[in-house]
Order: C-alpha cells, then sequence, then structure tokens
C-alpha cells in the first residue's frame, strides 16, 4: 500500500469533502435542527396558550371581583338607606311622642293648676265661714252682750274684707 | 420520568451502535490494511484505490473514507440525540440537543444577523465534522482534518458561499468592489480574496498536523530514551517502552482534543464572519427596493 | 552525485530550521495577546467570557503565519527532498 505525500492537492478529493460538508449539513437540518427548532416551537405555543389562558382567567376573576364589588356597594347602600329610613321613621315617632306627652302633661298641669285654683276657693271659703264663727263667737264673748244683727254683720263683713283685702296682696 | 418501552430502548441501543461501529470499522481496516512503521515516520493518508477521472485521478485514501465514516456518525448521532423527543422534555439528552441548537443560534445570530439564521444548521454540522473528524485521532485512526485536500473543500465550499453573497449585490458590484479604495490595489485584493481559504484550508490543516507531527516526534523520542535509559532491565522489559506509557497521552490532550475542537470553532466563527462580511445588507435593500420599484412600473405600464 | 544529494538533503534541512524561525513572531503576538486579555479580566471580570473567546479567536488567527511556516518546514524535510532527488536522477542520470 501505497502512502500519499504530506501535501498533496487533488480537485477530486476536495470536492468530494465539498460534497461530504453539505451532507452533514443537510442531515444535520433535516435530523437534528428542525425536530429540535419544531419542538422548541411547539413548546412555546404551548407556553404561550398556558399565559393567555391564565391572562384569560385573571382578567375573568378581575371582572367578578369587580362586579361583585359593585354588588357589596350597592347592598351597603340600600342598608343604609333601610336603616336611615327607619332612624326618620323613629325620630318622627320620637318627636311626634314627645309632642303628645307635652300635650298631655301640659293638660295635668292646667288641670292640677285649676284643682288647686278651686282647692284654694274651697279652703278660703271654708276659713271665710270659720273665721266668721269664730270672729262672732269672740265678740259675743268679748263684748258680753248682743249685738244688733245688723251691726253684727257689717262689722264682720268690713273685718273679712280687711283680712281678705290683706289676704289678697 | 417516565418509563421507556422497550422498543424505544431497542431503537437506542441500535442508535449507538451504529455510532460505535463505524470507529471499529475504522480500526478494523487501518490494522488490516497498514503495515508497522519503525520509526519516524510522517506520511500523508494511505491510498486505498484510485478512480480514473478526467485531469487527475480520484484518490480514494483513508481520509476519505474517515470523513465517511465521521458522516455516519455524526448522521446517527443526530437521530439519537432527536429520538423521543416531547414536548416536556422528558430526556437529558433532549436539553444537550436543544442546548446545541440554541447555543449555535444565538452565535449565528450574534455573529452574522437575522438574514442568515438558515446558517445554523450549516454551522452546526461544520463544527460537528471537523470537530469529529479531528477528535478521531483518539481512537488512532487518521484525522480527515490533517489531509489538506478535506479541509481545501470545506475551505472552497467557504469561497463559494462568500462570492455567492457578494454577488448577491449584482456582478458589476462584484467587480467593482475589487477595485475599491484604489484602482492599482486590485491584483492586491485578488490575492486577498484568493488567500481566505487557502489561509483557512491552511490553518485548520496545519494545527492539526503539527499535532500529529509532535505526537509522532515525542513518541519516538521516548521509546529511544526508555531504550537507552531502562535498557538494564531483565529479559523482555528492556524492549517495552515503559515511557511511552502515559506521557503522550498528556500532550495529545492538547493537541488532539483542545487543538482540534478550538480549530472546529474557528473555522466555523470565521466561516460566520467571511460570510456575513461579504453581504452588504444596504446595497443589497436599495437594489432590491429599484427592481420592486421596476416592477411597479412595469405592471402600470401593461394596464 | 553524493556532493549532489548532501547539498540537496542539507540545504533542505536548513531550509526547514531557517522557516520555523517564523514561529517567534506569532510567539510575542500571541503572548501579547494574552497579557492584553489578562489585563482585561482584571479590570472587568464579568466580561472575562467574550474576552476569551475572542482571544482565542485572534490567537487562532496570530498562528496562521507560524504555521504557514510550519507547512513550508514540513514540505522542505518529507516532501521536497523526494522531488528533489528524483529530480536530480533525472539529470544527472541522463549523464
Amino acid at each position: 500500500m501505497q502512502n500519499l505525500d504530506v501535501i498533496s492537492v487533488n480537485i477530486w478529493q476536495m470536492l468530494a469533502s465539498l460534497a461530504n460538508l453539505v451532507i452533514i449539513f443537510l442531515l444535520v437540518k433535516k435530523f437534528l435542527y428542525k425536530p429540535v427548532k419544531k419542538m422548541l416551537e411547539t413548546r412555546q405555543n404551548a407556553i404561550q396558550s398556558d399565559y393567555d389562558a391564565a391572562r384569560d382567567a385573571k382578567n375573568q376573576a378581575l371582572a367578578d371581583k369587580d362586579a361583585y364589588e359593585e354588588k357589596l356597594r350597592s347592598a351597603k347602600a340600600e342598608a343604609d338607606d333601610v336603616i336611615k329610613s327607619a332612624v326618620n321613621v323613629a325620630s318622627q315617632r320620637e318627636k311626634e311622642i314627645i309632642a303628645e306627652a307635652k300635650v298631655r302633661a301640659d293638660g295635668i298641669v292646667r288641670q292640677a293648676e285649676n284643682d288647686a285654683v278651686l282647692e284654694r276657693k274651697k279652703a278660703e271659703d271654708g276659713i271665710k265661714k270659720e273665721i266668721v264663727e269664730v270672729s262672732s263667737l269672740l265678740t259675743e264673748k268679748m263684748l258680753g252682750r248682743e249685738v244688733s244683727a245688723a251691726d253684727h254683720q257689717n262689722f264682720i263683713d268690713s273685718f273679712i274684707e280687711s283680712i281678705g283685702e290683706d289676704d289678697a296682696d | 420520568m417516565k418509563k421507556t418501552s422497550l422498543r424505544f430502548r431497542i431503537v437506542d441501543a441500535f442508535y449507538i451502535a451504529m455510532m460505535i461501529i463505524p470507529f471499529i470499522a475504522g480500526i478494523v481496516l487501518k490494522v488490516l490494511t497498514k503495515p508497522a512503521s519503525e520509526g519516524i515516520n510522517i506520511t500523508g493518508a494511505q491510498i486505498y484505490f484510485t478512480i480514473p477521472m478526467p485531469l487527475q485521478d480520484f484518490i480514494v485514501t483513508e481520509s476519505q473514507i474517515n470523513s465517511l465514516l465521521v458522516t455516519v456518525v455524526i448522521l446517527f448521532f443526530c437521530l439519537f440525540m432527536t429520538h423521543g423527543l416531547t414536548e416536556k422534555c422528558e430526556l437529558k439528552r433532549q436539553h444537550f440537543a436543544e442546548l446545541i441548537v440554541e447555543k449555535v443560534d444565538g452565535m449565528v445570530n450574534e455573529n452574522m444577523g437575522e438574514y442568515f439564521m438558515a446558517f445554523s444548521p450549516f454551522i452546526i454540522g461544520m463544527m460537528a465534522l471537523s470537530g469529529v473528524s479531528s477528535l478521531i485521532t483518539l481512537f488512532g485512526l487518521y484525522p480527515p482534518t490533517s489531509d489538506i485536500n478535506i479541509v481545501g473543500g470545506w475551505a472552497v465550499l467557504v469561497f463559494i458561499l462568500i462570492t455567492y453573497y457578494k454577488m448577491k449585490c449584482g456582478p458589476i458590484n462584484y467587480l467593482k468592489s475589487f477595485t475599491q479604495p484604489v484602482a492599482l490595489l486590485t491584483p492586491i485584493n485578488l490575492i486577498g480574496e484568493i488567500a481566505t481559504p487557502v489561509s483557512m484550508a491552511f490553518r485548520h490543516y496545519g494545527n492539526v498536523l503539527s499535532g500529529s507531527v509532535i505526537g509522532v516526534l515525542i513518541a519516538t523520542a521516548l521509546g529511544s530514551l526508555s531504550s537507552k535509559l531502562l535498557g538494564w532491565l531483565p529479559g523482555f522489559l528492556a524492549d517495552i517502552p515503559l515511557l511511552q506509557v502515559g506521557i503522550p497521552a498528556v500532550l495529545s490532550l492538547y493537541f488532539d482534543i483542545f487543538s482540534g475542537l478550538l480549530q472546529a470553532f474557528i473555522f466555523a466563527m470565521l466561516t460566520m464572519m467571511y460570510v456575513a462580511g461579504a453581504f452588504d445588507a444596504d446595497t443589497y435593500r436599495k437594489i432590491m427596493e429599484k427592481k420592486k420599484a421596476k416592477k411597479v412600473k412595469k405592471h402600470a405600464g401593461v394596464e | 552525485m553524493e556532493l549532489a544529494l548532501g547539498i540537496i538533503l542539507g540545504c533542505c534541512a536548513l531550509g526547514a530550521g531557517l522557516a520555523m524561525i517564523a514561529g517567534i513572531g506569532p510567539g510575542i503576538g500571541e503572548g501579547n495577546a494574552v497579557a492584553s486579555a489578562c489585563e482585561a479580566i482584571a479590570r472587568q471580570p464579568e466580561s472575562k467570557g467574550s474576552v476569551t473567546t475572542t482571544m482565542l479567536m485572534g490567537c487562532a488567527i496570530a498562528e496562521t503565519t507560524g504555521l504557514y511556516a510550519l507547512v513550508i518546514a514540513i514540505l522542505l524535510i518529507f516532501v521536497a527532498p523526494n522531488i528533489l532527488v528524483d529530480i536530480l536522477v533525472s539529470t544527472i542520470g541522463a549523464l
């Protein structure tokens, strides 16, 4: 067997190795590059779709949250309205009750005053009568004599008048 | 992790076997055909047979056969890598395959730009071919990259690509580019144009060849040194070159593995740079716009 | 005949040795490149990856001249003597 020189240029050998490189390129492209690229792409797509789904779900959740918040707010407002109307009704009732009570109290007070006035008059009358009796007794005793009925009456009247005036003052 | 089926495992085993068999075949072929050599013996590839062709005979050598074996290995490596690809990335090899593809994609995108993304599998193939061709020395086979014809063929392909991308801006622009700064520099530009593939080929070839030359020299030197130093050992021990046992392996770590892979990387890198540099994107865009305008005008004229 | 052969072989070896003087250039150049890369990494440790890649690229390209010399040397040692001896035999043997 013969050996080649260390350096010997041969065109056909060069062409063969050139073709070899081209074949390697095609093989690598067909069997390594394209499948791996395809796989990467499908994975990318899967991840992208996952992301999209997640984003959609998040958006949905956010929308739900907004809706619930809206509902909550309206419920709160309703409750506020209810409370406010209840308070209004209650305050009205309160006023009414107070007014009624006032009216009734006024009535009671007035009656009491009238009663008092009547009582006083009654008492005054009683006292007057007693005083008359007492004074007539007193005068009878003091004078020791019968006074004429007319004098008697005059005297008592003037006296009572003065007492009544004093009393009235 | 999903349990793999028996069928899947059998196919896997077939692919792995097909990745190993070419090396064994190459070693067997070498053992059968190569006569044992004594002393320093640095020659080119062994000639198996020649095919008469016009202009020059097509000499089928060890390097041709070995590069075919490398092609088979790479084919089955690709098949093995992409076997059982899933969306969920269940197998470890898928990570590796994706790592390769994404790294090279990133490199191509960084060095060449979006327009050249189709070059990515070409770069992967070039790196794989060059790297495995250099690493084949670890099996004791003749590395095809230390044959100038193999590397020269790749360099010629790169030169064709460069010229193609220069031609994209029109043949007139291509010819004009040689007289670029001054018309006087035309010969120098021509030499520079031709020097590109030549220097690429010689760089790769020289690196790998120098590695194997130094390996042979050191192995021979160690052999003679051990016969001088350890000649007093009794019996057959004196005949065994004991110093040759571990030391060349350390050197082969640099010259075969590091240098081979680095040269593969540099060859791919230079390819990217030269091809990307050959393409004048601005001029190309202008030309395309002009063509579009012409087409529109023609359409308008027809109507 | 023997003298001519000796001259051819000796000059081939000499030429190969002289050609490898070109190894000085890449050596100095790569040394400078690595020194600058070390400085750059010391200044900006975060850019270590890109600096290393660029440095390796530059080193490999700077090495090209040295490799040209190596190729010439290998040619002179392993290829040229055979060819030159063939030429010698074909010319002197005809005499």
